[in-house]
Protein backbone atom coordinates (compact mmCIF):
# COMPACT_ATOMS: atom_id res chain seq x y z
CA UNK A 1 0.00 0.00 0.00
CA UNK A 2 1.27 3.90 -0.55
CA UNK A 3 2.06 5.57 2.80
CA UNK A 4 0.99 9.05 2.34
CA UNK A 5 3.52 9.92 4.67
CA UNK A 6 6.43 9.06 2.58
CA UNK A 7 8.19 11.68 -0.23
CA UNK A 8 6.62 10.07 -2.97
CA UNK A 9 3.38 10.77 -1.14
CA UNK A 10 3.58 14.45 -1.81
CA UNK A 11 4.97 14.00 -5.48
CA UNK A 12 1.27 11.85 -5.95
CA UNK A 13 -0.76 14.64 -4.40
CA UNK A 14 1.08 16.91 -6.38
CA UNK A 15 0.43 14.74 -10.00
CA UNK A 16 -3.09 14.01 -8.87
CA UNK A 17 -3.82 18.21 -8.42
CA UNK A 18 -2.45 18.84 -11.99
CA UNK A 19 -4.68 15.67 -13.44
CA UNK A 20 -7.69 17.06 -11.36
CA UNK A 21 -8.39 14.15 -9.79
CA UNK A 22 -8.78 15.52 -5.94
CA UNK A 23 -11.85 15.52 -4.06
CA UNK A 24 -13.10 18.68 -3.17
CA UNK A 25 -11.21 19.17 -0.10
CA UNK A 26 -8.33 17.57 -0.71
CA UNK A 27 -8.16 19.89 -4.10
CA UNK A 28 -8.55 22.96 -1.97
CA UNK A 29 -5.75 21.73 0.62
CA UNK A 30 -3.44 21.08 -2.31
CA UNK A 31 -4.09 24.14 -4.07
CA UNK A 32 -3.94 26.30 -0.93
CA UNK A 33 -0.40 24.69 -0.61
CA UNK A 34 0.60 24.92 -3.89
CA UNK A 35 0.41 28.90 -3.44
CA UNK A 36 2.03 28.83 -0.15
CA UNK A 37 4.93 25.77 0.07
CA UNK A 38 7.68 26.30 -2.35
CA UNK A 39 9.05 22.85 -2.24
CA UNK A 40 5.50 21.43 -3.26
CA UNK A 41 4.97 24.51 -6.11
CA UNK A 42 7.87 22.92 -7.58
CA UNK A 43 6.36 19.15 -7.37
CA UNK A 44 3.36 20.26 -8.89
CA UNK A 45 5.49 22.37 -11.82
CA UNK A 46 7.29 19.29 -12.65
CA UNK A 47 4.16 16.98 -13.29
CA UNK A 48 2.89 20.32 -15.69
CA UNK A 49 5.94 19.86 -17.74
CA UNK A 50 5.68 16.04 -17.73
CA UNK A 51 1.92 15.89 -18.65
CA UNK A 52 2.29 18.64 -21.28
CA UNK A 53 3.33 16.21 -23.98
CA UNK A 54 -0.04 14.85 -24.18
CA UNK A 55 -1.31 18.22 -26.13
CA UNK A 56 2.06 17.24 -28.66
CA UNK A 57 0.01 15.54 -30.81
CA UNK A 58 -3.13 18.17 -31.32
CA UNK A 59 -2.79 20.02 -33.95
CA UNK A 60 -3.49 23.91 -33.78
CA UNK A 61 -6.59 25.10 -35.52
CA UNK A 62 -7.19 29.08 -36.33
CA UNK A 63 -9.91 30.08 -34.12
CA UNK A 64 -12.07 32.67 -36.03
CA UNK A 65 -10.45 36.25 -36.78
CA UNK A 66 -13.72 37.99 -34.61
CA UNK A 67 -12.68 35.42 -31.43
CA UNK A 68 -9.46 37.89 -30.87
CA UNK A 69 -11.64 40.91 -31.73
CA UNK A 70 -13.91 40.07 -28.97
CA UNK A 71 -11.37 39.25 -26.31
CA UNK A 72 -9.65 42.55 -27.04
CA UNK A 73 -12.88 44.18 -26.43
CA UNK A 74 -13.65 43.08 -23.38
CA UNK A 75 -10.45 43.27 -21.96
CA UNK A 76 -9.59 46.91 -23.14
CA UNK A 77 -12.65 48.43 -24.64
CA UNK A 78 -14.14 49.05 -20.90
CA UNK A 79 -14.77 52.81 -20.78
CA UNK A 80 -12.94 54.98 -18.55
CA UNK A 81 -9.18 53.93 -17.89
CA UNK A 82 -9.09 51.84 -15.35
CA UNK A 83 -6.67 53.25 -12.49
CA UNK A 84 -6.20 49.83 -10.49
CA UNK A 85 -3.22 49.37 -12.77
CA UNK A 86 0.14 50.98 -12.40
CA UNK A 87 1.33 51.38 -15.72
CA UNK A 88 -1.72 51.91 -17.40
CA UNK A 89 -2.60 55.06 -15.79
CA UNK A 90 0.33 56.43 -17.99
CA UNK A 91 -1.24 54.80 -21.24
CA UNK A 92 -4.75 55.98 -21.11
CA UNK A 93 -2.85 60.02 -20.88
CA UNK A 94 -3.29 61.79 -23.69
CA UNK A 95 0.04 63.48 -25.21
CA UNK A 96 -0.52 66.60 -23.29
CA UNK A 97 -0.70 64.82 -19.97
CA UNK A 98 2.41 63.20 -20.54
CA UNK A 99 4.44 65.91 -21.26
CA UNK A 100 2.85 67.81 -18.30
CA UNK A 101 4.24 64.28 -16.61
CA UNK A 102 7.82 65.06 -17.81
CA UNK A 103 7.11 68.78 -17.08
CA UNK A 104 6.80 67.62 -13.81
CA UNK A 105 9.81 65.20 -13.30
CA UNK A 106 8.23 61.82 -13.25
CA UNK A 107 10.37 61.03 -15.76
CA UNK A 108 12.51 59.30 -13.85
CA UNK A 109 10.15 57.18 -12.47
CA UNK A 110 10.69 54.59 -15.25
CA UNK A 111 14.67 54.41 -13.86
CA UNK A 112 14.60 54.08 -10.36
CA UNK A 113 11.65 51.74 -8.77
CA UNK A 114 10.08 53.98 -6.23
CA UNK A 115 9.80 52.57 -2.74
CA UNK A 116 8.84 53.74 0.70
CA UNK A 117 9.57 58.05 1.24
CA UNK A 118 10.11 57.98 -2.52
CA UNK A 119 7.15 56.47 -3.78
CA UNK A 120 5.03 58.08 -6.57
CA UNK A 121 1.62 58.06 -7.04
CA UNK A 122 -0.50 59.04 -9.45
CA UNK A 123 -4.05 59.83 -10.68
CA UNK A 124 -6.03 61.22 -13.44
CA UNK A 125 -9.12 62.79 -12.09
CA UNK A 126 -12.03 62.77 -15.06
CA UNK A 127 -15.36 64.81 -14.78
CA UNK A 128 -18.01 62.42 -15.62
CA UNK A 129 -20.57 64.95 -16.65
CA UNK A 130 -18.08 67.81 -17.55
CA UNK A 131 -15.01 68.17 -19.54
CA UNK A 132 -12.92 68.45 -16.45
CA UNK A 133 -9.06 66.67 -16.38
CA UNK A 134 -6.74 67.30 -13.95
CA UNK A 135 -3.92 65.01 -13.64
CA UNK A 136 -2.08 64.53 -10.48
CA UNK A 137 1.04 63.11 -9.04
CA UNK A 138 1.92 62.64 -5.07
CA UNK A 139 5.71 62.74 -4.35
CA UNK A 140 6.11 60.84 -0.94
CA UNK A 141 9.83 62.81 -0.96
CA UNK A 142 8.41 66.19 -1.22
CA UNK A 143 4.75 65.72 0.77
CA UNK A 144 3.24 67.64 -2.23
CA UNK A 145 1.01 66.64 -4.94
CA UNK A 146 1.75 68.59 -8.23
CA UNK A 147 -1.38 69.09 -9.90
CA UNK A 148 -1.92 69.60 -14.01
CA UNK A 149 -5.19 70.90 -15.75
CA UNK A 150 -5.79 69.32 -19.20
CA UNK A 151 -9.14 70.51 -19.65
CA UNK A 152 -11.99 72.07 -17.63
CA UNK A 153 -12.93 75.59 -16.65
CA UNK A 154 -15.05 76.51 -13.39
CA UNK A 155 -18.04 78.45 -14.11
CA UNK A 156 -18.76 82.38 -13.18
CA UNK A 157 -17.99 82.68 -10.06
CA UNK A 158 -17.37 79.46 -8.90
CA UNK A 159 -14.25 77.63 -7.40
CA UNK A 160 -12.85 73.42 -8.27
CA UNK A 161 -11.62 72.56 -4.48
CA UNK A 162 -9.43 69.61 -4.44
CA UNK A 163 -10.05 66.93 -1.55
CA UNK A 164 -7.80 64.48 0.14
CA UNK A 165 -9.83 61.32 0.97
CA UNK A 166 -9.27 58.41 3.59
CA UNK A 167 -11.48 55.93 4.33
CA UNK A 168 -13.84 56.32 7.33
CA UNK A 169 -12.72 60.17 7.73
CA UNK A 170 -14.13 63.44 6.41
CA UNK A 171 -12.66 64.62 3.39
CA UNK A 172 -9.62 67.08 4.01
CA UNK A 173 -9.52 70.14 1.74
CA UNK A 174 -6.41 70.86 -0.21
CA UNK A 175 -7.65 74.04 -1.88
CA UNK A 176 -8.91 75.61 -4.33
CA UNK A 177 -7.04 75.06 -7.99
CA UNK A 178 -5.69 78.40 -9.60
CA UNK A 179 -6.12 79.23 -12.55
CA UNK A 180 -2.85 78.50 -13.96
CA UNK A 181 -2.97 75.11 -15.37
CA UNK A 182 -0.10 73.98 -13.01
CA UNK A 183 0.05 74.17 -9.51
CA UNK A 184 1.54 72.16 -6.15
CA UNK A 185 -0.25 71.27 -2.96
CA UNK A 186 1.24 70.35 0.41
CA UNK A 187 0.04 67.27 1.53
CA UNK A 188 -0.90 67.16 5.37
CA UNK A 189 1.29 64.77 7.28
CA UNK A 190 -1.26 62.47 8.42
CA UNK A 191 -2.08 61.93 4.99
CA UNK A 192 1.56 60.92 3.91
CA UNK A 193 1.21 57.64 5.30
CA UNK A 194 -1.98 56.62 3.71
CA UNK A 195 -1.36 57.67 0.50
CA UNK A 196 -2.26 53.79 -0.61
CA UNK A 197 -5.61 54.71 0.43
CA UNK A 198 -5.82 57.95 -0.75
CA UNK A 199 -8.60 59.31 -3.32
CA UNK A 200 -8.91 62.65 -5.04
CA UNK A 201 -11.96 64.50 -5.34
CA UNK A 202 -12.48 67.34 -7.23
CA UNK A 203 -16.16 69.37 -6.26
CA UNK A 204 -17.63 73.01 -7.45
CA UNK A 205 -17.49 75.52 -4.66
CA UNK A 206 -18.15 79.13 -4.46
CA UNK A 207 -15.77 81.16 -5.23
CA UNK A 208 -12.59 80.71 -3.11
CA UNK A 209 -13.68 77.80 -1.60
CA UNK A 210 -16.10 75.91 0.69
CA UNK A 211 -17.69 78.04 3.55
CA UNK A 212 -17.78 74.96 5.68
CA UNK A 213 -14.70 73.41 4.97
CA UNK A 214 -16.56 70.03 3.62
CA UNK A 215 -17.84 69.82 0.17
CA UNK A 216 -20.75 71.40 -0.57
CA UNK A 217 -20.86 71.38 -4.37
CA UNK A 218 -21.28 68.15 -6.82
CA UNK A 219 -17.87 66.20 -7.10
CA UNK A 220 -16.94 66.51 -10.00
CA UNK A 221 -14.55 63.86 -10.17
CA UNK A 222 -13.11 61.06 -8.26
CA UNK A 223 -10.31 59.11 -8.31
CA UNK A 224 -8.03 56.76 -5.85
CA UNK A 225 -4.17 57.45 -6.39
CA UNK A 226 -2.30 54.70 -7.56
CA UNK A 227 1.01 53.68 -6.96
CA UNK A 228 3.58 54.34 -9.80
CA UNK B 1 8.09 31.46 -32.39
CA UNK B 2 10.88 29.97 -29.94
CA UNK B 3 10.74 29.98 -26.30
CA UNK B 4 13.13 32.92 -25.73
CA UNK B 5 10.15 34.74 -27.73
CA UNK B 6 7.21 34.07 -26.28
CA UNK B 7 8.91 34.34 -22.49
CA UNK B 8 9.52 37.79 -23.30
CA UNK B 9 6.40 38.86 -25.26
CA UNK B 10 4.69 36.98 -21.62
CA UNK B 11 7.19 39.51 -19.64
CA UNK B 12 5.97 42.45 -21.71
CA UNK B 13 2.39 41.71 -21.06
CA UNK B 14 3.07 41.43 -17.40
CA UNK B 15 3.93 45.49 -18.17
CA UNK B 16 0.62 46.07 -19.71
CA UNK B 17 1.73 45.97 -22.97
CA UNK B 18 -1.29 45.32 -24.94
CA UNK B 19 0.80 45.25 -28.07
CA UNK B 20 2.72 42.37 -26.89
CA UNK B 21 -0.06 40.92 -25.67
CA UNK B 22 -1.67 41.17 -29.43
CA UNK B 23 1.80 39.24 -30.74
CA UNK B 24 1.53 36.26 -28.05
CA UNK B 25 -2.16 35.86 -29.19
CA UNK B 26 -1.31 35.33 -32.74
CA UNK B 27 1.74 33.72 -31.84
CA UNK B 28 -0.03 31.28 -29.73
CA UNK B 29 -3.56 31.34 -30.08
CA UNK B 30 -4.30 28.09 -32.68
CA UNK B 31 -2.31 25.76 -30.11
CA UNK B 32 -4.56 26.87 -27.45
CA UNK B 33 -7.89 26.70 -29.17
CA UNK B 34 -6.70 23.25 -30.63
CA UNK B 35 -6.59 22.12 -26.79
CA UNK B 36 -9.64 23.57 -26.01
CA UNK B 37 -11.09 21.87 -28.68
CA UNK B 38 -10.15 18.68 -28.08
CA UNK B 39 -11.29 18.51 -24.62
CA UNK B 40 -14.62 20.19 -25.50
CA UNK B 41 -15.19 18.96 -28.53
CA UNK B 42 -17.40 22.15 -29.24
CA UNK B 43 -16.41 25.23 -31.64
CA UNK B 44 -18.42 27.94 -29.89
CA UNK B 45 -17.49 26.61 -26.15
CA UNK B 46 -13.84 26.06 -27.05
CA UNK B 47 -13.55 29.58 -28.42
CA UNK B 48 -15.02 30.76 -25.01
CA UNK B 49 -12.31 29.33 -23.03
CA UNK B 50 -9.70 30.11 -24.91
CA UNK B 51 -11.03 33.66 -24.84
CA UNK B 52 -10.80 33.36 -20.78
CA UNK B 53 -8.08 31.43 -21.07
CA UNK B 54 -6.10 34.74 -22.42
CA UNK B 55 -8.24 36.63 -20.13
CA UNK B 56 -6.08 34.73 -17.27
CA UNK B 57 -2.96 35.51 -18.99
CA UNK B 58 -3.63 39.07 -19.07
CA UNK B 59 -4.08 39.16 -15.70
CA UNK B 60 -1.44 37.13 -14.48
CA UNK B 61 0.89 37.68 -16.70
CA UNK B 62 3.22 38.54 -14.09
CA UNK B 63 3.35 35.44 -12.03
CA UNK B 64 4.72 33.71 -14.99
CA UNK B 65 8.35 34.59 -13.97
CA UNK B 66 8.08 33.00 -10.62
CA UNK B 67 6.52 29.52 -11.53
CA UNK B 68 9.31 28.57 -13.55
CA UNK B 69 6.98 26.50 -15.99
CA UNK B 70 8.33 26.94 -19.83
CA UNK B 71 5.99 29.67 -21.29
CA UNK B 72 4.12 26.80 -23.59
CA UNK B 73 3.54 24.84 -20.35
CA UNK B 74 1.96 27.51 -18.59
CA UNK B 75 -0.16 28.70 -21.95
CA UNK B 76 -1.44 25.10 -22.38
CA UNK B 77 -1.80 24.18 -18.81
CA UNK B 78 -3.87 27.43 -18.50
CA UNK B 79 -5.83 26.43 -21.82
CA UNK B 80 -6.38 22.52 -20.49
CA UNK B 81 -7.39 23.81 -17.19
CA UNK B 82 -10.31 26.17 -18.33
CA UNK B 83 -11.10 24.02 -20.72
CA UNK B 84 -11.89 21.37 -18.08
CA UNK B 85 -13.77 23.18 -15.75
CA UNK B 86 -16.13 24.47 -18.47
CA UNK B 87 -16.53 21.02 -19.24
CA UNK B 88 -16.81 19.70 -15.52
CA UNK B 89 -19.46 22.56 -15.59
CA UNK B 90 -21.71 20.91 -17.40
CA UNK B 91 -21.88 18.15 -16.00
CA UNK B 92 -23.24 17.46 -12.59
CA UNK B 93 -21.44 17.86 -8.93
CA UNK B 94 -19.12 19.53 -10.92
CA UNK B 95 -15.89 21.42 -8.78
CA UNK B 96 -13.33 23.67 -10.64
CA UNK B 97 -9.84 22.37 -11.22
CA UNK B 98 -8.72 26.06 -10.73
CA UNK B 99 -5.53 26.50 -12.39
CA UNK B 100 -2.62 25.32 -10.42
CA UNK B 101 0.34 27.61 -12.19
CA UNK B 102 -1.56 30.70 -11.70
CA UNK B 103 -1.39 30.90 -8.16
CA UNK B 104 1.98 28.34 -7.86
CA UNK B 105 4.33 29.65 -4.82
CA UNK B 106 8.01 30.76 -6.52
CA UNK B 107 9.31 27.04 -7.06
CA UNK B 108 12.60 26.01 -5.18
CA UNK B 109 12.94 24.06 -8.75
CA UNK B 110 15.78 25.80 -10.23
CA UNK B 111 15.78 25.96 -14.16
CA UNK B 112 18.66 23.06 -14.22
CA UNK B 113 15.59 20.70 -12.63
CA UNK B 114 12.36 22.18 -14.63
CA UNK B 115 14.42 21.40 -17.62
CA UNK B 116 15.26 17.45 -16.02
CA UNK B 117 11.69 17.76 -15.85
CA UNK B 118 10.61 19.40 -19.44
CA UNK B 119 13.41 16.28 -20.68
CA UNK B 120 11.67 13.70 -19.04
CA UNK B 121 8.52 15.22 -20.65
CA UNK B 122 9.76 14.26 -23.90
CA UNK B 123 9.71 10.24 -22.87
CA UNK B 124 6.05 10.57 -21.60
CA UNK B 125 4.56 8.99 -24.55
CA UNK B 126 6.81 6.25 -24.50
CA UNK B 127 6.39 5.57 -20.67
CA UNK B 128 2.27 5.89 -21.07
CA UNK B 129 2.41 3.07 -23.41
CA UNK B 130 4.84 1.58 -21.40
CA UNK B 131 1.85 1.08 -18.37
CA UNK B 132 -0.58 -1.31 -18.93
CA UNK B 133 -2.82 -0.16 -21.46
CA UNK B 134 -5.99 1.33 -19.52
CA UNK B 135 -3.41 2.56 -17.59
CA UNK B 136 -2.44 4.66 -19.91
CA UNK B 137 -5.64 5.53 -20.96
CA UNK B 138 -6.52 6.23 -17.48
CA UNK B 139 -3.98 9.36 -17.61
CA UNK B 140 -4.82 10.21 -20.63
CA UNK B 141 -8.89 10.33 -20.20
CA UNK B 142 -7.78 12.20 -16.75
CA UNK B 143 -5.70 14.96 -18.09
CA UNK B 144 -7.61 15.11 -22.07
CA UNK B 145 -11.23 14.61 -20.79
CA UNK B 146 -11.53 15.97 -17.16
CA UNK B 147 -12.29 12.49 -15.90
CA UNK B 148 -12.64 12.28 -11.89
CA UNK B 149 -11.62 8.86 -10.12
CA UNK B 150 -15.20 8.40 -10.13
CA UNK B 151 -15.62 8.93 -13.87
CA UNK B 152 -12.63 6.29 -14.43
CA UNK B 153 -14.03 3.82 -12.40
CA UNK B 154 -17.05 3.80 -13.65
CA UNK B 155 -15.42 3.62 -17.32
CA UNK B 156 -13.16 0.61 -16.31
CA UNK B 157 -15.76 -1.28 -14.47
CA UNK B 158 -13.93 -1.07 -11.01
CA UNK B 159 -15.14 0.07 -7.56
CA UNK B 160 -13.98 3.86 -6.65
CA UNK B 161 -11.03 2.77 -4.60
CA UNK B 162 -9.42 0.09 -6.72
CA UNK B 163 -9.48 2.56 -9.55
CA UNK B 164 -7.54 4.91 -7.28
CA UNK B 165 -5.41 2.44 -5.97
CA UNK B 166 -4.46 1.68 -9.54
CA UNK B 167 -4.59 4.87 -11.06
CA UNK B 168 -1.38 6.29 -8.26
CA UNK B 169 0.54 3.00 -9.38
CA UNK B 170 0.74 3.80 -12.45
CA UNK B 171 1.52 7.25 -11.56
CA UNK B 172 4.69 6.12 -9.45
CA UNK B 173 5.42 3.70 -12.78
CA UNK B 174 5.03 6.87 -15.03
CA UNK B 175 7.69 8.84 -12.48
CA UNK B 176 10.18 6.14 -12.88
CA UNK B 177 9.59 5.43 -16.36
CA UNK B 178 10.62 8.89 -17.27
CA UNK B 179 13.00 9.85 -14.89
CA UNK B 180 14.77 6.68 -16.77
CA UNK B 181 18.06 7.52 -18.51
Amino acid sequence: MLDESMPQGDDLLAAELVLGLLREEEQREALARSATDPAFAALVAGWQERFVPMTDAIAPVNPRRRAKKRLLKRLFDTGPVPLSQRLWVWKGLSFAALAAAAYLGVQQLAVDPPSGADAIYATQLSGTETPLQVLAVLDLAKGDIALNRVAGTEAEGRSFELWAIVPEAAPVSLGVLTAQSTMRVSLPQSLRDRAGELTLAISDEPAGGSPTGEPTGSVLAAAPLTEL
Amino acid sequence: MDRQEIETLIGRVAMNDRAAFSALYDATSAKLFGVCLRVLHNRSAAEDAMQDSFVKVWKHASRYQSNGLSPMTWLITIARNTSIDRLRATRKGHMDIDTPGLELAASTAGPEQLAVAAGEARRLTGCLDELAEDRGAAVRGAYLDGHSYADLAERFSVPLNTMRTWLRRGLISLRECMSRE
